[in-house]
């Protein structure tokens, strides 16, 4: 992962700070950074979000296609994660260089997403057994500024909540083989719901104390991190510890209640932003990338 | 301003995409109206007239433009071709949706605007800022057009009306959705229907004609009976076509039974690969050339082909009960083996319809506006057409449009679209037949002509480049007296080791004609000159195939070259291939060269050379017939004009001499060599000519008919045929010979162009020639000039170019000269039918003798060598009892009453033109001798017109 060097005297002004809750941007422990969101940024996906967290910058596209469904559950559509760590982000990823994080990422993507209530899979079905979309998620690394999975769970649900399916119906002749038709009407799609989507809360271990939406700096003084994902309704549906260090069950039982707090804040806000872009209607303003 | 066009498709493998495309939005697109300040001339191309006067309508007598919507440009596009219809605003979004819709209104529309006269201006409204409209939620891609429509024509008139107040200049928006003119009429837009405005045109009452009828309204007065089952909507053929219930093939109507059709599947499987339809209700409103749905009917219901020969001659519209008993007719008790896979129309994929010449049949009823129409190909059924100009249009030829073939009408309704002059007229009947057989024949266009080179012409340095200069030798052409477009010259000399050098000089048409440039495509369209009795229409312009390229004689052309050295056996030692600058010694005729080989005074340069031509042509066809080629032969025609008037005088077949095929001989080889070299050096992508060995049971009726003569001719190679035509002679019928050639003829496949990379199979099967090519006539056929242009570059006289190298490109060019060359074929023929109709018109009524060619079940085909003429003879007439008629398909032979015919037979026919029958004046044969009472006709020809007062008499009955 992409980290920095920090100097000893740098690493104990970080930990001391955080001991008295003040880190080293003037924020407390419990506090994210500001975090801009837009969606509908790439024309060409069904859905698509560009999440931005201090340095950390996230594009999240979303394509529909058309797949047939997993065999152990016919009547269900499914969901891909790929990400891409692009060069740019950081010299490292260069070449094959991003390819680890990148699985790494993916495998958390598929974990938290692994339950039947993230997402209502079986309204992705189109007909049981031989047609269903596929939604093939692909996350971009754009630059990274620490506290990537959070950036990144942010980005994957405000760009399923843009995600828009065009609506197909399944015509069947007498046979009983089959065939789809499309509306010709671009407005004529389904939308998922994205309600109990859950949103990575990454809490560091950092001295005695924890923190959430830790910088590239702050990271490389954290010896232990706890990756909670939790639902708008406070509900852990996936923990991951990472890092070499080792954490204390009472200190765990700590960061999980950090983080459903946090977790729940974080998901009415998200939530009421996304509303409030969407109801500006087709005549918003975009800001992209040149903004 | 920058938007982007979403939009979603679906793909073939059943996915689902979405594409995104970036759309400009401008602001200076001009309006098209000259004048316009606010636009400032922002515009191209032809533009709208300031005050468009014409023409007057009584419903809106001030000045105004048309805006027609996309149904009103495609249904009613012969409306708007009419020259009376002017300044009219074509929108971008009409335009596109009439490109997908129907390619050849698209192409007409395109005509149209590019006329600077019919002042019809390109509105691009799409990338117009202010009439760009975006497709809202809920709405369809269909009701988004009609609103951009809509804004387009509210936009227009608030524009003009900005422009100038005074002048009151409007648009009118034209269209026959009854609820699209409603909400334009709301939003303050003045609207008609089409039907409207046309009638509204009071002094042009003949354009309500050419309305298309498609008012429901028209069409509830009529019986409402159904005639034919309802065809299936598309998904459904395609799905049912995907399940393999449907086979989709092309619709093939018969020319000689309106009651049956074949539809031949696409797609490579073997079995079922031609179905036979027979009666209306299964041939389910199909018409020749469609594309269609058939389903197979079970096994007891398959039919064998009938030999019967019926022709659609109800007057009466809806005596659908009289069809069937005919269609009765067609099922005779035939073997198991002769049944063939039978089906039905179930649905059309697509129509091919085009516009059709042909007659008016003018109603019995007095007055009535509606008539049928008869087309000139036997293949199209009659045409319901409504116009007011009947009696006008009654002997004249015409063209009509067809509209829709609704379920319970017999015929399918159409309308009038040109009229192109009388009956029998030879302009009229030369224009008729070249739009029958789709030849193009419209003078060459500007564009075209500006790719000819500057005249006067010369040959210059750069054009020696590459070349070699035979000027020296003594060239000369033989060519039929009359042509001037000589594109062959010969030479023959002597070399210093005794061996001869002979050459053949070709045009070098590809050197005037450059890939790519309209000249070049214009030349690919038309693929071939075609040779009518008295007109030819040009493959290049005149300048080149008549002057430029035309080799004649003491003028420097310029040729492109084979040479070869033989020695005195006509064994070729050497071949090489130039371009050349050469000046032919003699333009000869075939009679002029030959007078100059016989005569033994003369002893000049070119009549030597002629000598050891002829004589090495000799040695080279004895050599090529022991290998297996063919002498077929089919009577051909020539007429003899009348130098005023045009009219054919006599009629005599072609005479062959030794010239002619002297000429022949080098021009095979030559084409032989070049196919050697260009495959050589062009292994994938060489144009080729094949001329596939016919499967064993075409042969079937010629082995028949050899059989009644006691004669055995073998099939099983070309060699063996070759041998046993010649074995079969009778020495009490000499004409016999000529007649199995005759019927050999009619058994070969036809020869087609292919390229080299998509097909394995080179053979030429008539000149039994392992690899063939056309080389020889660049000035009248294009596949010579694709020949030349790649053995230029073979020898590396010229570069070469993208296209020339794309074996697709090559194969889709050999498509479209192959089919050029079968129409040119067809009016060809069509040409020689109608001069001798002309023939026989001025010279009354003949009796010849005539040879049976065909038996059928209810008529014989008959040949009479002395014309070269072909034509049936009728055993059952409409209005006389039928006679006891026996056919047997097995020999074949028809008994009628006592007498049994024979193919083969000599029989005596009268010959007389036909004009009593409606439309079609025909040549109408009748039997003579033998003698069959009621059947033949007295040998005096004192009652000719017998006929004709039966005929009349029937008519008043009715």
């Amino acid at each position: 992962m992409a980290s920095v060097a920090l100097s000893e005297a740098e690493k104990v002004y970080i930990v001391h700070g955080v001991q008295e809750d003040l880190r080293v941007d003037g924020r407390g422990c419990d506090d994210y950074r500001c975090v801009e969101v837009e969606t509908d940024v790439v024309s060409n996906t069904s859905g698509s979000a560009r999440v931005k967290m201090g340095h950390t910058d996230i594009l999240v596209g979303v394509k529909a296609e058309m797949g047939t469904p997993k065999l152990e559950k016919p009547n269900e559509g499914y969901l891909e994660f790929f990400v891409d760590c692009s060069a740019n982000a950081t010299p490292e990823f260069e070449g094959r260089g991003g390819d680890d994080l990148g699985t790494e990422i993916a495998n958390t993507l598929y974990r938290i997403f692994n339950n039947k209530s993230s997402v209502d899979l079986k309204s992705l079905c189109v007909s049981p057994r031989e047609h269903c979309w596929i939604l093939y998620v692909d996350v971009l690394l754009l630059e990274c500024g620490g506290n990537l999975f959070d950036a990144i769970s942010i980005a994957v649900k405000a760009a399923l909540f843009n995600t828009r399916i065009p609506r197909v119906r399944v015509l069947e002749d007498e046979e009983g083989s089959k065939d789809i038709e499309l509306s010709d009407d671009p407005y004529d799609c389904i939308r998922l719901s994205v309600e109990n989507v859950p949103c990575i809360v990454t809490l560091c271990k950092i001295g005695y104390r924890h923190v959430v939406d830790a910088t590239l700096q702050e990271e490389a003084c954290s010896l232990a991190s706890l990756l909670v994902s939790v639902t708008s309704k406070g509900v852990v549906t996936c923990m991951r510890k990472v890092g070499k260090g080792s954490l204390d069950p009472e200190s765990v039982f700590e960061m999980m209640e950090t983080g459903k707090r946090v977790g729940k804040v974080l998901h009415t806000s998200l939530q009421s932003i996304l509303h409030k872009e969407e109801s500006l209607g087709p005549k918003r303003q975009k800001v992209g990338f040149l903004g | 301003m920058l938007k982007s066009k979403t939009f979603l498709k679906k793909t073939r493998a059943g996915g689902v995409m979405k594409i995104v495309r970036e759309h400009y939005l401008r602001d200076d697109i001009g309006c098209g109206a000259p004048g316009c300040a606010a636009c400032g001339g922002a515009h191209e191309g032809p533009v709208l007239e300031p005050q468009p006067l014409d023409p007057a309508s009584s419903l809106c007598p001030q000045p105004h433009y048309l805006l027609p919507d996309t149904n009103v440009l495609l249904h009613q596009i012969d409306v708007l071709e009419d020259p009376a219809i002017r300044n009219v605003i074509v929108l971008q979004t009409v335009l596109q949706e009439v490109r997908n819709r129907s390619a050849p209104v698209y192409k007409r529309i395109r005509d149209v605007t590019n006329n600077q006269e019919k002042h019809f201006y390109t509105f691009t409204n799409e990338h117009h800022r202010e009439t760009y409209v975006e497709q809202e939620q809920g709405e369809n891609a269909n009701d988004r057009n009609d609103r951009a429509i809509r804004v387009a024509a509210k936009w227009y008139n608030e524009h003009l009306k900005k422009m100038s107040a005074e002048n009151q200049l409007q648009v009118i928006f034209i269209t026959n959705d009854r609820k699209n003119k409603e909400k334009a009429i709301e939003e303050g837009i003045p609207a008609f229907t089409c039907e409207e405005y046309v009638k509204s045109l009071t002094a042009n009452p003949e354009l309500i004609d050419r309305l298309a009828c498609l008012s429901e309204e028209g069409n509830e007065i009529e019986s409402g009976k159904i005639i034919f089952s309802e065809h299936l909507p598309l998904s459904k053929l395609q799905q049912g076509i995907k399940s393999g219930t449907y086979l989709q093939g092309t619709f093939r109507a018969s020319r000689e039974n309106y009651l049956e059709a074949t539809v031949w599947v696409h797609g490579d499987t073997e079995e079922n690969k031609e179905i036979i339809l027979q009666g209306l209700k299964n041939l389910n409103r199909a018409i020749h050339e469609d594309i269609v749905a058939v389903e197979l009917l079970p096994k007891n219901q398959w039919v064998a082909p009938s030999s019967v020969v019926l022709h659609d001659e109800g007057q009466n519209e809806d005596d659908v009960e009289k069809e069937e008993e005919r269609a009765r007719i067609l099922k005779t008790a035939v073997n198991e083996k002769m049944l063939k896979p039978t089906g039905r129309v179930v649905g059309i994929i697509k129509r091919n319809w085009r516009p059709y010449c042909g007659m008016l049949s003018k109603s019995d009823i007095k007055e009535s506006r509606r008539h049928l129409f008869t087309p000139a190909d036997k293949r199209i059924p009659r045409i319901r057409i409504e116009t007011r100009q009947a009696s006008t249009l009654e002997g004249r030829r015409i063209i009509v449009a067809v509209d829709g073939w609704p379920r319970n009408s017999r015929y399918p309704n159409g309308h009038f679209v040109k009229n192109l002059g009388e009956v029998g007229d030879k302009e009229t009947e030369t224009e008729v037949l070249l739009l029958e057989h789709d030849v193009p024949h419209q003078p060459f266009s500007q564009a075209v002509l500006s790719f000819l080179p500057k005249m006067p012409w010369s040959i210059t340095e750069q054009d020696m480049k590459n070349r070699e200069d035979l000027r020296h030798l003594c060239v000369c052409s033989v060519d039929p007296p009359g042509c001037t477009d000589i594109d062959d010259a010969l030479h023959c000399r002597e070399l210093e080791n005794g061996n001869l050098e002979v050459g053949v000089h070709i045009a070098d048409v590809s050197h005037f004609i450059r890939p790519g440039n309209a000249l070049d495509q214009e030349s690919a369209r038309r693929g071939t000159t075609v040779y009518l009795c008295e007109k030819r229409i040009d493959m290049v312009p005149e300048l080149l195939s008549s002057n430029l390229c035309s080799l004649r004689c003491n003028v420097d052309r310029l040729a492109f070259s084979c040479i070869w050295e033989m020695n005195r056996k006509a064994e070729i030692l050497k071949t090489r291939f130039t371009k050349s600058a050469i000046n032919s010694k003699a333009s000869l005729t075939y009679a002029e060269a030959q007078m100059r080989i016989d005569s033994a005074a003369m002893n000049d340069d070119i009549t030597t050379s002629l000598r050891r031509l002829n004589k090495l042509a000799k040695i080279l066809k004895k050599r090529r017939i022991e290998k297996g080629a063919l002498t077929l032969s089919s009577p051909e025609v020539r007429f003899h004009m009348d130098s005023e008037t045009h009219d054919p005088i006599d009629l005599q077949t072609k005479e062959l001499r030794e010239t002619n095929s002297m000429v022949e001989e080098f021009m095979l080889l030559a084409n032989i060599s070049v196919a050697k070299k260009i495959h050589e050096e062009f292994s994938e992508h060489a144009l080729l000519r094949k001329h596939p060995a016919p499967p064993p049971s075409n042969y079937e009726i010629l082995i028949k008919a050899a059989k009644s003569k006691n004669l055995e001719i073998k099939t099983d190679t070309a060699k063996s045929l070759a041998d046993s035509l010649d074995r079969a002679d009778s020495p009490s019928f000499p004409y016999l010979n000529t007649l199995l050639r005759i019927l050999a003829t009619r058994c070969m496949m036809q020869a087609v162009y292919f390229c080299s990379g998509m097909d394995n199979d080179f053979h030429h099967y008539g000149l039994a020639s392992p690899i063939y090519t056309h080389f020889t006539s660049p000035i009248r056929r294009y596949a010579d000039i694709i020949v030349h242009r790649l053995l230029a570059v073979a020898i590396r006289a010229d570069c070469t170019y993208p296209e020339l190298t794309d074996k697709h490109k090559l194969a889709d060019l050999c498509k479209n000269l192959n089919f050029r060359h079968k129409m040119a074929q067809y009016a060809q023929r069509a040409s020689v039918a109608f001069h001798t109709q002309l023939f026989f018109k001025s010279k009354g009524i003949v009796s010849e003798e005539a040879y049976i060619l065909f038996v059928r079940k209810n008529a014989i085909v008959v040949l009479i060598p002395k014309y070269g003429l072909e034509g049936t003879v009728f055993f059952e007439e409409k209005d006389k009892p039928k006679p006891r008629l026996f056919y047997d398909d097995e020999i074949p032979s028809l008994k009628i009453e006592d007498t049994v015919f024979h193919i083969f037979d000599k029989v005596k026919v009268k010959i007389m033109l036909d004009s009593s029958n409606l439309q079609h004046q025909k040549i109408r044969m009748s039997l003579v001798e033998p003698q069959i009472p009621g059947i033949s006709i007295p040998t005096d020809a004192s009652n000719m017109d017998i006929n004709e007062p039966e005929r009349k008499k029937k008519k008043i009955e009715k």
